[in-house]
């Protein structure tokens, strides 16, 4: 019923025409809303309204403005960071120790033999380059296959133009060396791209010291490279020799209770608390007395003599299961000296897309992550190296031994691969790909770094010097011979400082709340408005369109009647039931109506009942409008 | 409908033209009429309550709404300049900051021996005699035969003495006169004096050259800082004479100091270093110093690719007295920035490698008004003495320093100088020690007002370094990394090297990870408006309309209304004045009063046309009554249309 009821009167709308004009809409919008602006303007007298009319637009046009810049700084994604900084029950980092020599020398002499001995002649050229030298003559005769491949040559740049390139096994250039050694010339490393081909690169040094040792680094990785990892692993530092005595708080500990891990430049290293099988260990209370003690031996008479001129152990605090990178975190602790570490937590926990560019688990980075195979977490250093890899075996057809290899790729060696050493320099000092590997490596999300207080004292002291190393070498050794020595023993404090903890964790700034209640706040402020003031407004305008819909259907009825005109044509029956209807006509005489002409314009038009959803019967709108 | 045609006019008459905002006879009509028709919510509950109590409680929560509004207001306006701090972490390729790397010891002793003999002698004189310290026999004996030739100079200008606190006496240790302390003592060295009398305590006075009666003392609880700080004194003398070139000659080139340099895994040499001349550590090398224009940055993490220096310590030349400790100092700081190598160095040990790994920070504070910080210095009135970027260190020393200038007549030799200036030697200036003392005595205890003048800067980079040591070169590698390091050497020395004349030196980024720490504005405008409006609407539905409505009501039409009734008032009295002087009654006033407190009788008193023309008031005729609405007015439909019975009724009069 109630939707006859409502099409009869559309119809009857469509017919008549809208029955209030668009002014009388606007006015009655002004007079009924809520927003407290448009009501002033047709209250007020003509000047007022004016003032009134310029005001309301002005507030409706800052309000827009104002929405607009709250919608962008909410769609910035802005942070904000609280800090905390406290003592708390913690999980105990894991710490990384290794030796900074890789391999101990009397495991590995037999394979850098024909090196050593060569790099020894050389140096002895280098600094007595004077021929018929007692000491050459001896010696068996140099192994110069490894030597060809990368030559280390002098160069005399006296004349800038016309540099005299001085090999320092070529024993016709002696002379000429003698005269260079006068001019204080540069030493260099140089690397051919092919094998045999003249096309050679020269690596400047400025110091022979460094030339040696990163032609000596270039050589031996080669050769060790093409040793299996099992014997590696055996020709380095074994847990129960390094790792003399442990204390964890008041718990006693052992090597047993370290993680071996192969790590390329420092060879086995051995991880406390790494959490990958055990749960990781807390600690709940600041100071030495509850943190981990250790003494280590480096066997410093071990060491090789060329690969690295620093003695100590490298450690390196890190989350559990992640990798260590020693060569970027790592440091140093001196032989014959305690080093005690106050650890600081800095952690900083940052909101992920869309609010800053991290990552949380690596799994979104288009990166190849190489380290997974030892299954630690993602790391930006773990990416970095694993981009470099993926480089390297793309670019030279190997891998570089100092990173994990991808599957089914070998490491490089001067045998296999005679250009690797070429191809791995240039990719190593190429800016641009280095470039690509920083821009497609994302740091994490949870960003963690043990800062650290190191402080030292010279240990043994000398009184207790004796006592003690009689203990740790019979406990290691079972001899009450003594074993160990001021340069190969250290002794390792890390425990928690007093606040152990310092959280920057980042919130975000402008939630949706935040959004709504700024942008109500400036409707607000403005206009007095809310959302429902928007509906009344969508409800005038739907209103206006109908308006405009019945407008152009009564326009475009008119032109077609324009177009048949009968000029006596009887009254519709529309007409008549507006005649009835029509509240304007009902004090005169229906039955008057002039028929020639279409309808003439209402005369009274009734008091604007605008409201368009017009649910009650049109004959009950009668009585109030009366008055009038 | 009952109404008589008439008076249907007149109500609509009313109801279409009522009496509005400055038409409103009295201030409560006005009121009334804007509480009827104002967009807060509250005020219109007053009017409308029946009931006292309720009206009561509609008045009170209404103000106190507008009490909670300006107080909510007011704390958000009190708490805008706050800020809130953001971290960024950026991953990326990172600018390598400058490296500045010194020798401890200034000069080569060898070289500064002949300005600096005659000072030397007489200290180990002084050693000899005073705690019978002897270097040797031989010695002992030539420097006796010394002293006695030539008599004490510097002792007589600066006289070494031992005090004896009860006594309040000072002996003289090298005349051995005792005398009696005059002037104020200033412990140098232990703010604290010592308890027991049996420590001797040594020092030296420092007095006035014009009124010689003023002496400042300076005393120290051991010897060594004593003649430390007295040598110190006296070289700083000698330095200031000796011109900048010859300085530079004679402290460590470039090639003295670096034995090979590697950075990102190249190598580099000193064109890679930056001289610059610090006057309490001679010539200082800054590596990267972005002086030729180009900054060199780091791509990569990790001690290889930092920079790695290995650096000739010649133990043997350095000056005994003047430094006692051996090794290197080194400042990571930024380009722009000065290296304050005297304040903020990280020393180096000879013999090992020490390994430095940085993490980079930016922080950036809000300038005014959220805080007192200055962004250039440009703000500051000290002149900036260095030729470096602003920090708080450069306008301290600046700040001493001119105040030094203006006060001693002379510059302090370890701060540069200002124009027209020269460093103090007490050839020229014999006062200047004095002078310098009690200065600083001054600056320390903040009565020079250069902490207050000094702010720090807004922005500013830091390099957390963590530090660490490794024996070098290791035992096996000692002898031939010495041998090539020697070779490395060159020709200049022909000497092998010793391990203890060699540091090695790391120095890398730990991560490329930088910090960014800023404070951002918490507030701005938009957000405070929003706050304002969200107070405003949460408590009375308000907005700048309302504030607009109450400027409007309150002051601008009160005060029409004021004036109008005080010009009726006037007019009225002088109406009554003129009609007194006939002799009437002032029947007037009575009515007025009447007027006043009776609403409904307001039109009575309203100066129509009529009275104004004291015109007889016509009897039937409803409409004269209403006042003609003056100006076409504001006018809300509803306003008068609920009270509006007794104004209906009046028109039926």
């Amino acid at each position: 019923m109630n939707l006859k009821k409502y099409f009869v009167r559309a119809l009857h709308r469509l017919q008549k025409g809208p029955g209030y004009t668009y002014k009388e809409l606007l006015v009655w919008y002004c007079d009924n809303t809520n927003t407290h602006g448009p009501k002033r303007i047709i209250k007020e007298g003509p000047k007022k309204k004016l003032i009134w009319f310029f005001l309301t637009l002005l507030f409706a046009s800052l309000v827009f403005w104002q929405w607009g810049i709250l919608i962008n700084t909410y769609l910035s994604y802005n942070v904000t960071s609280s800090l905390s900084i406290g003592f708390k029950t913690m999980k105990f980092p894991a710490v990384t120790v290794c030796n900074a020599n890789p391999f101990k020398y009397s495991e590995v002499k037999h394979l850098l033999k024909d090196l050593d001995r060569l790099i020894e002649a050389a140096l002895e050229r280098i600094l007595q380059p004077t021929p018929g030298n007692s000491s050459e003559s001896p010696s068996p005769p140099l192994n110069l296959r490894l030597w060809h491949q990368i030559p280390l040559v002098l160069i005399d740049e006296h004349d800038k133009d016309n540099p005299i390139i001085l090999d320092i096994f070529e024993s016709n250039q002696t002379a000429g060396g003698n005269q260079t050694h006068d001019t204080a010339l540069p030493a260099l490393c140089p690397q051919c791209s092919h094998q045999g081909s003249d096309n050679c690169t020269y690596r400047n040094f400025t110091s022979a010291a460094q030339a040696v040792t990163e032609w000596y680094i270039l050589q031996s990785t080669s050769i060790l490279s093409q040793v299996p990892l099992q014997d590696r692993i055996r020709m380095g530092y074994q847990a129960e020799d390094m790792i003399l005595a442990c204390l964890y708080g008041a718990e006693p500990c052992n090597y047993k209770n370290f993680t071996q891990i192969y790590h390329p430049d420092h060879g086995n290293c051995y991880i406390f608390n790494w959490g990958m099988d055990e749960e990781a260990l807390n600690s709940s209370n600041p100071g030495a007395e509850f943190g981990l003690k250790l003494i280590l031996d480096i066997s410093q008479q071990d060491y090789i003599p060329y690969l690295s001129s620093a003695a100590g152990a490298r450690l390196m605090l890190h989350q559990q299961k992640s990798f260590p990178f020693l060569k970027d975190q790592g440091i140093y602790a001196m032989a014959g000296t305690e080093t005690s570490i106050g650890v600081l937590v800095d952690e900083l926990e940052r909101m992920g897309y869309p609010y800053s560019d991290c990552t949380n688990n690596g799994s979104d980075v288009p990166v190849r992550n190489l380290y997974s195979q030892y299954n630690t977490s993602y790391s930006i250093q773990a990416c970095l190296r694993s981009c470099f890899q993926n480089h390297m075996v793309e670019i030279c057809g190997c891998g570089h031994y100092m990173f994990p290899l991808p599957e089914g790729v070998n490491y490089c060696n001067n045998e296999d691969n005679p250009g690797w050493a070429y191809c791995y320099s240039s990719l190593r000092s190429s800016i641009r790909h280095r470039q690509i590997c920083i821009d497609s490596c994302k740091e994490t999300c949870n960003d963690t770094q043990y800062k650290m207080t190191i402080s030292m004292a010279d240990w043994p002291s000398e009184a207790s010097e004796d006592w003690i190393f009689h203990i740790l070498s019979y406990e290691r050794d079972m001899s009450t011979n003594v074993t160990l020595d001021r340069n190969g023993i250290i002794k390792l404090n890390i425990y928690f400082q007093e606040y152990n903890y310092r959280t920057i964790s980042e919130s975000a700034a402008t939630t949706i709340v935040w959004l709504l209640s700024s942008l109500g706040g400036q409707f607000g402020f403005w206009m007095g408005g809310s959302v429902l003031c928007l509906i009344e407004f969508g409800e005038i305008i739907i209103d206006s369109l109908w308006i405009t819909i019945i407008n152009v259907i009564g326009w475009c009825r008119g032109l077609r009647q324009k177009r048949v005109r009968y000029p006596d044509a009887p009254p519709t029956v529309s007409e008549l039931v507006e005649a009835h209807t029509n509240l304007g006509f009902q004090h005169e005489d229906t039955g008057t109506l002039p028929r020639d002409e279409p309808l003439p314009p209402e005369p009274g038009t009734p008091p604007p009942n605008y409201d368009s959803l017009r649910v009650q019967p049109l004959d009950v709108l009668g009585p109030e409008s009366d008055m009038e | 409908g009952a109404m008589a045609p008439g008076k249907k006019i007149t109500a609509r008459i009313k109801r279409t033209l009522p009496v509005r905002g400055p038409q409103a006879p009295t201030l409560s009509e006005l009121m009334r009429w804007y509480c009827l028709n104002t967009n807060t919510h509250g005020c219109r509950r007053i009017v409308v309550s029946r009931g006292r109590l309720r009206r009561f409680i509609w008045i009170l929560l209404t103000l106190s709404a507008v009490g909670l509004i300006l107080w909510q207001c007011a704390e958000l306006l009190l708490n805008y300049y706050s800020a809130s701090v953001s971290v960024t972490v950026q991953f990326q390729k990172l600018p390598f900051p400058a490296v500045t790397i010194c020798n401890i010891n200034p000069y080569k002793y060898s070289s500064m021996k002949e300005y600096l003999s005659e000072l030397d002698k007489e200290t180990k004189k002084a050693l000899e005699t005073f705690y019978g310290f002897s270097e040797g026999k031989s010695k002992v004996r030539r420097s006796v035969e010394e002293w006695n030739s030539t008599g004490g100079e510097f002792f007589k200008e600066i006289p070494l003495l031992k005090f004896e606190e009860f006594s309040k006496t000072a002996t003289d240790l090298y005349t051995g006169q005792k005398r009696k302390i005059e002037g104020s003592v200033f412990h140098k060295d232990s703010s604290i004096v010592n308890s027991g009398d049996s420590n001797d305590i040594i020092g030296f006075q420092l007095c006035d050259a014009n009124n010689s009666s003023d002496c400042a003392l300076y005393t120290f609880s051991s010897g060594v800082n004593a003649i430390q700080e007295w040598y110190k004194l006296h070289y700083m003398n000698i330095m200031a004479q000796i011109p900048l070139e010859t300085k530079e000659k004679s402290s460590y080139s470039a090639d003295d100091l670096l034995l090979t340099c590697f950075f990102d895994g190249l190598s580099c040499d000193k064109r890679h270093f930056t001289r610059f001349h610090h006057p309490l550590h001679g010539n200082c090398y800054t590596f990267n110093s972005g002086e030729n224009g180009t900054i060199l940055s780091t791509s990569t993490g990790g001690s290889e690719y930092g920079l790695q220096v290995v650096l000739y310590i010649d133990e043997a030349d350095y000056n005994p007295f003047l430094v006692t400790s051996t090794g290197a100092k080194i400042i990571v700081h930024d380009q722009d920035e000065y290296p304050f190598v005297e304040d903020i160095g990280t020393e180096i040990e000879t013999a090992a490698a020490t390994s430095i790994g940085m993490h980079f920070t930016r922080s950036r504070k809000l300038s005014k008004p959220y805080s007192d910080c200055t962004e250039t210095g440009a703000d500051i009135p000290v002149e900036n003495l260095y030729n470096k970027s602003y920090s708080l260190q450069i306008c301290l020393h600046s700040c001493f320093q001119k105040a030094m200038v203006d006060s001693c007549g002379c510059a302090q030799y370890a701060q540069p100088l200002p124009a027209g200036a020269e460093y103090c030697n007490y050839k020229k200036n014999p006062n200047w020690m004095y002078c310098y003392y009690r200065l600083h005595e001054k600056f320390v205890k903040e009565q020079l007002g250069c902490q207050q003048i000094c702010k720090d800067a807004c922005s500013f980079k830091e390099w957390a370094l963590t530090t660490s040591i490794a024996q070098w070169p290791s035992t096996v590698s000692e002898d031939w990394m010495l041998r090539v390091l020697s070779w490395d050497k060159g020709q200049k020395i022909n000497k092998k090297l010793n391990k203890t004349d060699l540091a090695n030196l790391m120095v890398f980024y730990k991560d490329l990870n930088e910090r960014f720490i800023s404070e951002n504005p918490a507030n701005t405008l938009v957000i405070l408006l929003s706050n304002f409006g969200g107070q405003l609407g949460l408590w009375m539905s308000c907005s700048v309309v309302c504030v607009i409505e109450i400027v409007e009501v309150f002051f601008i039409d009160s005060l029409s209304i004021v004036m109008r009734r005080q010009w009726q008032k006037a007019k009225k009295w002088w109406n009554d004045r003129k009609r007194d002087r006939p002799g009437k009654a002032p029947q007037a006033g009575d009515l007025e009063r009447q007027g006043h407190d009776n609403p409904v009788c307001i039109d009575e008193d309203l100066p129509t046309f009529n009275t104004a023309l004291q015109l007889p008031l016509p009897q039937d005729s409803p409409l004269p009554r209403t006042p003609p609405p003056n100006y076409s007015t504001l006018r809300l439909d509803t306003a008068f249309t609920e009270q509006l019975p007794d104004t209906l009724e009046l028109g039926q009069h």
